[in-house]
């Protein structure tokens, strides 16, 4: 039968068949959970609407959505290529490819019978997350009215095309093999290169090439969507017209050419015999051969001699067929894509594949791999037997139930070691490919084989247990993801101990300077409880061992009765035992030595801290005036002995008669006193709060002396945040931490507006308004004090050198301890830290600045980079700022744990991760080192000259000016040319930032502590100052500012100042300037349509734009209305080799209603090829991509 | 249209290794039961599967003959499936579907498109094969001898011209073959079907034309009773010791060697009554055992 009605009967038939089995069903539930989760509460993140996005943006629904598709695609090939295969698994092909049908009926009706099946169980995400949004507890303000249209549009733009497209190529690989394995192979691999084309299509450059060759849309919907504000992602869905109709119709096209071949491929017979069954010579009779009498044996060394050889044939199994081979090649390109992700830490420069990055990367490239293989040969292992058709035949031998299933499980465990053993592998070729050599084989085979190889070797009891256990395979697999989910889902739940987390383990981060540190411990337990858990696990799974032919699970669980022997309750006795001797080990070390908290306790922590004390927030308190402290570092044992004396000086004018310390609960307070003088009216120990009320209040002026020792030391292991500042090699502790602190402070409140919603708390300012003069009365660094004499003693082992801020005056050794001996000759903020380590130094001297780096003694490769960023630093800053105020300047490097470097008054810890390791070989990547080094030295200006108050607007002069000091440094040392890339990457991560922003954005001289503003935004707007006003003129600037408001008393300088300064020096024409780039926030969406040149009789070339400009004002929730301009851009051209032509400021004018298209035309000297304006990307644009454009002949 | 004969002309088919699975192949298969008899190995299957429609072989034409302008089979495949009904041999069934749905499906799929004729029809085919009290039950709970019937059932669907069944009685047991061989021997009435086995009964009971065919070659061809005849005071028969056998199958033409309650009985084929033999009645499966031992 043809035509219509065949394609039709054969559509229908799939579809009710696959309507009445459980799977589409099954499926179906999962998705809409998932889809529930992601909108009812934050277990569940699949992109998400974050900030002033709504949960149910219409932007963040067909983000989910298409997200999910690209999981479906496994579900497609499951219902859509299998309803084809599925004749020839049963061999039923024969009753069909005998009846009068069509190719084209037989595969289409299949193909759109699965399909649609698919695409219906999908959908189910959607009505999850619809119920979702409904629910009663969700925070009504984060979302948007309930509209079942952007839900469909969806559905119908980006999901169905996905699974359609998607099946029909894998369609097309099942059923021109026959095989389904050859189809999940083919999703496997794609998986694959899709994740790693992504990380490579990341680039700028490539976005309409990335968005089309996206099949799942995501590139194209994030192309369209990309400096969407929150306002448009609330309302509006992607239309039809950009690059997401082309990559639409781009792989629809390609899905129908997949699905054409497929047809015009298939023959309706039967499948190829490769070779023939040999014909035995029938007529000659068998030879009469006597068959010998073998001996027998049937004991337990028969059983383990049983056990090695099933386990591998098994392995062998696994390990030479084809999915497998094709599996472990898939998960090398993915080690290699996961590789080059990680080694490009920032602004794209790679860093060194040093070899624990390296293990990482496999672990991380190989992840997913390992749970396929895991999860898949689990099931097809136990299943073997049964789906030949030989399991009545193994079943009815004469061995012991554990025999098969320790050889499944041991043959898992092989195949586990062959792709870990790939991975190490294709990671040593990469490092040797680097050029980087120093292979560190032991730390492979710890980190690879030692702890990971652990985790996988229980998920491989797990998974073999559900298998066996449930006696389906495909429940099994279900059970495995369920697990997986559950998992994931558990800590987002606050449900976070590990002890009931399956195969979890606290992380052990790795750092070349502490190894594996003080975590092996933890580490160490915990799988040795999971290990008897699987133990059990595997105990149990002998009993219920499925063998004969009825296996219904009443019959198993009355089998398993009858196969308990006395063996078996030993061993299941002593797993129990060990299972609850560890766990009450973990238990004594997590619950009882330490504080286990629940991820919501310490919020309500915040929440008990502000109801119970904000109300003293106003109280008058003393300030600290002078520190003099003694640390002692005892970093085997991990113990930190810190006291000392703070000296507190009365500087309001009336008497204090309450003094409110507070302590960080987990110390061990040895004494406090204030000389004598203060009784302890209330000790809040879980909160660290305490009130002294003084026998003698304290005079306005007067002093006191607080005296304090405490001891920090971490009693076996919680179950997370296990103190990493204290450790063996690489201690790096700050003040904020470990000594008393006075004073409410509102900066421990909970800052997230919706957390605050739920707990009724009022809403919370972020910070005080920038003409605040109470609140300029102190630094944003410190409520407790403006500035500080400092000294400190700082004791060590022998073997590690202590360091502090402050000239080292003092160095001595008792015993096995060493001693050293800071002090301060001026006063410095009142921020300072703490390091010991292992250290080899390297001095170097920049005129009487004494330059030294502490570094980890293998991580000296980029150490000459700082220091000549130091001396070059210090050679512009001095010559246009003010001296440098110290005379000294010393970088150390601190483990890997955090990755920052922070200035503190002439010392700048470094971590590990971020610029010891960094490989600046190619000299074309932007050197990162170089400029952090120059931001941290600058800081040394902007913050510990010039400091401003706790208002808004103040990291304005400490991070801005900093960037820009750097920004200066690096220009004259790498020319402008790279300073444009920089500037692009601060452009992007600006505008991006602004989309994902919380509360709400503010002008620059306003900012809020906002990274993107004060940082990104930070670097254009000075880099732009200086390009209009020139480079003297802006250090004139701030030369002036410093001689005006450094190292001052309170009240403290604020943005305002800092403006003024810089208008001071801005000539009228540009005074607009300070408007847009300070208080305001302004953009621009400037066009060039069209450019166009032509050679002039004098040798010259004319060139003439077609522009669009605008310019426009956004208030702080990102809706920008237009406004006229009458500015100031420059406009360019440049040459074939990229150099600039022309470069010269013009001057627009424009209403700001207009629209209309204006053309310009300047003169260059040499032939251009692009042209454009504001070519440099002075000024913050929407879609900076297109000022420039290809120049067109004239 | 009506179907007459069957004709195969110079069928050859090879697999890779140089092994020859059809040589030369040449039948004429009229209308009725025609046997085709051959050992395992010997080319039916393939045979049967390239009439089918699911195989090409390398050379040679397969023709259905009758009123009209016939059928070329090779070339012609869906014309051929309109009037086919194949039982393969040694098929699977979709096992979580009822026999009546999936019957249903391949009615639909014969082109029986109108759905209460189908209805219909169904029903009469699986009271015909006698499982109309199963029809709900799904395919994977049929023992051996059901899904026998199930294919026949799907066989039969659309009054088909042209009836392969391919080692259809091997698994059933005495009582489900005999019914099956009655259900074939009713159809074949203007229908040529055609019976692949290595069962001689089978051919012996139901057949009215045969060929042996061995090492993919057809050794012969005719009606069974004329073949028989053939043999007629040739064959003879002894009772020996196992132990003896070895020597006469050296002096003689053994055709078969059974037991017959523990004691071993020879036939052989001669011309001329060999010494202390008895003459016995041949039958077919005499027939074929000297067929394949000339031919060997």
């Amino acid at each position: 039968m043809h035509g219509f009605r065949a394609f039709l009967g054969f559509f229908s038939f799939e579809l009710r068949t696959r309507v009445r089995q459980p799977a589409m069903w099954l499926f179906f539930v999962v998705f809409a959970a998932l889809g529930f989760g992601a909108m009812a509460s934050d277990a569940v993140r699949i992109g998400g609407g974050v900030g002033q996005t709504a949960i149910n943006a219409p932007f963040v629904i067909a983000q989910m959505l298409s997200i999910m598709s690209v999981l479906g695609i496994l579900l497609v090939t499951a219902f859509a290529s299998g309803a084809v295969v599925r004749d020839f698994e049963h061999d039923a092909y024969q009753l069909f490819y005998t009846k009068p049908i069509r190719v084209a009926d037989y595969l289409l009706g299949r193909f759109a019978g699965g399909t649609f099946a698919a695409i219906v169980s999908l959908g189910g995400t959607a009505v999850g997350m619809a119920v979702g949004t409904m629910m009663p507890w969700v925070d009504a303000e984060r979302l948007v009215a309930f509209s079942a249209t952007p839900y469909l549009h969806t559905m119908v733009v980006l999901v169905a095309p996905n699974l359609m497209v998607m099946g029909a190529i894998f369609f097309s690989l099942a059923t021109l093999t026959r095989r389904m394995m050859w189809a999940y192979v083919g999703v496997a691999g794609f998986l694959v290169l899709y994740v790693v084309s992504q990380a490579y299509i990341g680039d700028l450059d490539n976005d309409l090439v990335a968005a089309l060759a996206d099949p799942f849309g995501i590139g194209a919907l994030q192309l369209e969507t990309r400096y969407w504000t929150a306002a448009e992602r609330n309302t509006d869905v992607v239309g039809l017209g950009g690059a997401m109709g082309l990559n639409r119709a781009l792989w629809l096209l390609v899905g129908a050419g997949f699905m054409a071949f497929s047809i015009v491929r298939f023959k309706l017979q039967a499948p190829a015999v490769r070779s023939p069954r040999p014909t035995a010579a029938q007529d000659d009779p068998p030879p009469e051969v006597m068959v010998p009498v073998a001996s027998r044996s049937f004991g337990p060394g028969t059983q383990l001699r049983q056990l090695m050889v099933q386990a591998k044939v098994e392995l062998r199994g696994v390990v030479t067929g084809v999915a497998f081979l094709v599996l472990a090649v898939f998960s090398v390109i993915n080690v290699y894509g996961s590789a080059h992700g990680m080694t490009n830490a920032m602004f794209g420069t790679p860093v060194y594949p040093v070899t624990q990055l390296m293990v990482r990367v496999v672990d991380q490239g190989m992840a997913l791999f390992m749970l396929i293989v895991i999860t898949f040969y689990a099931g097809e292992l136990v299943w073997k037997e049964r789906k030949i058709g030989l399991s009545e035949v193994t079943d009815a031998m004469p061995t012991a139930n554990w025999v098969p299933l320790l050889a499944k499980l041991l043959a898992m465990w092989g195949s586990v070691l062959v792709l870990l053993g790939v991975g190490m592998m294709t990671a040593i070729a990469i490092q040797i490919i680097g050029g980087y050599t120093d292979l560190e084989l032991a730390l492979y085979a710890k980190g690879l084989f030692g702890v990971n190889l652990f985790d996988w070797a229980l998920l491989c009891v797990l998974a073999i247990f559900f298998q066996v256990a449930v006696n389906n395979r495909n429940l099994g697999f279900g059970l495995m993801v369920a697990y997986f989910v559950v998992s994931a889902v558990l800590p987002a739940l606050d449900f976070n101990h590990m002890l009931y987390r399956p195969n979890s383990a606290p992380s052990g981060p790795y750092s070349d300077m502490n190894g594996y540190g003080h975590f092996v411990s933890p580490m160490g337990w915990m799988r040795v409880y999971w290990a008897f858990f699987a133990m059990g696990l595997l105990l149990i799974a002998n009993l219920v061992w499925a063998r004969g032919t009825d296996a219904r699970f009443a019959l198993r669980l009355r089998e398993a009765r009858r196969r308990i022997t006395g063996l078996n309750t030993m061993l299941l006795g002593f797993a129990l035992l060990g299972f609850a001797a560890a766990g009450g080990w973990i238990f004594y070390n997590t619950n009882v030595l330490n504080d286990y908290k629940p991820s919501d306790a310490s919020e309500d922590e915040q929440e008990q801290y502000e109801r119970k004390y904000k109300q003293y927030e106003g109280l008058p308190h003393p300030q600290i005036i002078a520190s003099d402290l003694n640390v002692d570092i005892y970093p085997e044992a991990r113990r930190l002995e810190i006291g000392g004396r703070f000296t507190l000086r009365n500087r309001h004018d009336v008497e204090i008669s309450e003094i409110h310390v507070r302590v960080d609960p987990v110390a061990t307070v040895r004494a406090l006193s204030l000389d004598d003088l203060g009784t302890l009216d209330h000790n809040d120990t879980a909160l660290g709060y305490r009130i002294y009320r003084l026998t003698e209040p304290l005079a306005p002026n007067a002093e006191l002396a607080v005296d304090f020792s405490f001891t920090f030391e971490e009693d076996g292991f919680p179950n997370s945040g296990s103190n990493r500042e204290v450790v063996e090699n690489g201690t790096f502790i700050h003040n904020d931490r470990y000594v008393p602190h006075f004073g409410y402070d509102p900066s421990l409140e909970l800052a997230a507006p919706n957390e605050r919603r739920e707990r009724d708390l009022p809403e919370r300012t972020r910070m005080a308004a920038v003409d605040d003069m109470d609140a300029r009365m102190h630094t944003y660094i410190s409520r407790e004090a403006t500035w500080i004499d400092f000294s400190a003693t700082v004791s060590t082992s022998v073997d590690q050198v202590a360091l502090a801020p402050g000239y080292l005056v003092r160095e001595w050794t008792e015993g096995d301890r060493r001693y050293f001996r800071y002090e301060m000759d001026a006063p410095i903020l009142n921020l300072y830290g703490f390091l010991s380590a292992r250290y080899e130094t390297v001095r170097d001297k920049w005129n009487d600045v004494a330059i030294e780096i502490y570094h980890h003694a293998p991580h000296g490769r980029n150490v000459a980079t700082m220091i000549d960023s130091v001396k070059k630093s210090l050679d512009y800053y001095t010559a246009n700022f003010s001296p440098y105020q110290h005379r000294q300047l010393r970088i150390v490097e601190f483990p890997r744990y955090a990755s920052y470097a922070q200035s503190l008054p002439n010392i700048v810890p470094y971590s590990e991760a971020i610029g010891f390791i960094a490989d600046l070989r190619d000299t074309d990547d932007i050197d990162y080192v170089f400029y952090v080094t120059a931001h941290e030295v600058a800081h040394q200006w902007w913050a510990h000259q010039v400091i401003g108050g706790n208002v808004q607007g103040s990291t304005l002069m400490s991070e801005t000016l900093s960037q820009y000091s750097a920004l200066m440094v690096m220009e004259k040392e790498y020319g402008r040319a790279k300073m444009k890339k920089f500037l692009r990457h601060e452009l992007d991560k600006y505008l991006q930032g602004r989309s994902a922003e919380l509360h709400r954005e503010l002008p620059s001289m306003l900012v809020e502590n906002q990274p993107y503003i004060h940082y990104n935004k930070g670097s254009l707007v000075m880099y732009a100052l200086r390009e209009y006003l020139g480079e003297e003129a802006v250090n004139r600037a701030l030369a002036q500012y410093i001689r005006d408001v450094g190292f001052q008393e309170p009240p403290f300088t604020n943005s305002i100042e800092f403006v003024e300064a810089i208008r001071a020096e801005t000539p009228d024409k540009y005074a607009y300037l300070i408007e847009d780039l300070f208080e305001t926030i302004t953009l621009y969406d400037n066009r060039v349509t069209q450019a166009r040149a032509r050679a002039s009789a004098d040798g010259k070339w004319e060139i003439e734009l077609s522009l669009t400009l605008a310019k426009l004002r956004a208030d702080d929730k990102g809706a920008e209305s237009p406004i006229g301009m009458s500015d100031w851009i420059q406009v360019g051209a440049f040459d074939a080799q990229d150099r600039p032509l022309g470069l010269q400021m013009m001057h627009f004018e424009q209403d700001p209603d207009a629209s209309e298209s204006m053309t310009v035309t300047f003169t260059v000297d040499e032939e251009p090829v692009r042209a454009g304006i504001d070519p440099n990307v002075l000024l913050i644009d929407r879609n900076p991509d297109d000022n420039v454009r290809a120049v067109d002949s004239w | 249209m009506t179907v007459n004969k069957l004709v195969i002309r110079d069928l050859d088919k090879t697999y890779p290794g140089k092994v020859w699975a059809l040589r030369g192949i040449d039948l004429d298969i009229p209308q009725g039961m025609f046997g085709l008899l051959g050992p395992n190995g010997a080319g039916k299957s393939s045979l049967m599967r390239t009439v089918a429609t699911l195989q090409d072989p390398d050379h040679g034409t397969i023709r259905l003959e009758g009123d009209g302008d016939g059928i070329d089979v090779l070339r012609e495949k869906d014309a051929v499936r309109r009037v086919l009904g194949y039982l393969p041999q040694g098929f699977g069934v979709y096992p979580h579907v009822d026999a009546v749905t999936l019957l249903d499906h391949f009615a639909l799929l014969k082109g029986i498109t109108q759905r209460g004729e189908r209805k219909a029809v169904v029903e009469a085919l699986l009271n015909r094969v006698n499982l109309w009290s199963h029809r709900r039950k799904k395919l994977g709970g049929y023992s051996g001898g059901m899904r026998q019937r199930f294919g026949i059932a799907q066989a039969l669907l659309g009054h088909p011209k042209l009836i392969i069944v391919d080692e259809p009685t091997a698994g059933l047991d005495p009582q489900e073959r005999s019914r099956f061989l009655n259900l074939l021997a009713e159809i074949g009435e203007q229908t040529v079907v055609v019976l692949s086995t290595h069962i001689v009964d089978d051919v012996a009971d139901l057949c009215a034309n045969m060929a042996i065919i061995a090492k993919g070659q057809v050794l012969q061809t005719g009606e069974p009773n004329d073949a028989i005849d053939a043999l007629r005071g040739k064959t003879w028969r002894r009772t020996i010791d196992k132990a003896e056998l070895a020597q006469f199958e050296e002096a003689h033409m053994v055709i078969s060697t059974r037991l017959v309650a523990g004691r071993t009985v020879i036939h052989v084929f001669s011309d001329e009554v060999p010494d202390g033999f008895a003459p016995v009645d041949p039958d077919l499966e005499d027939v074929y055992f000297v067929t394949l031992k000339q031919a060997a």
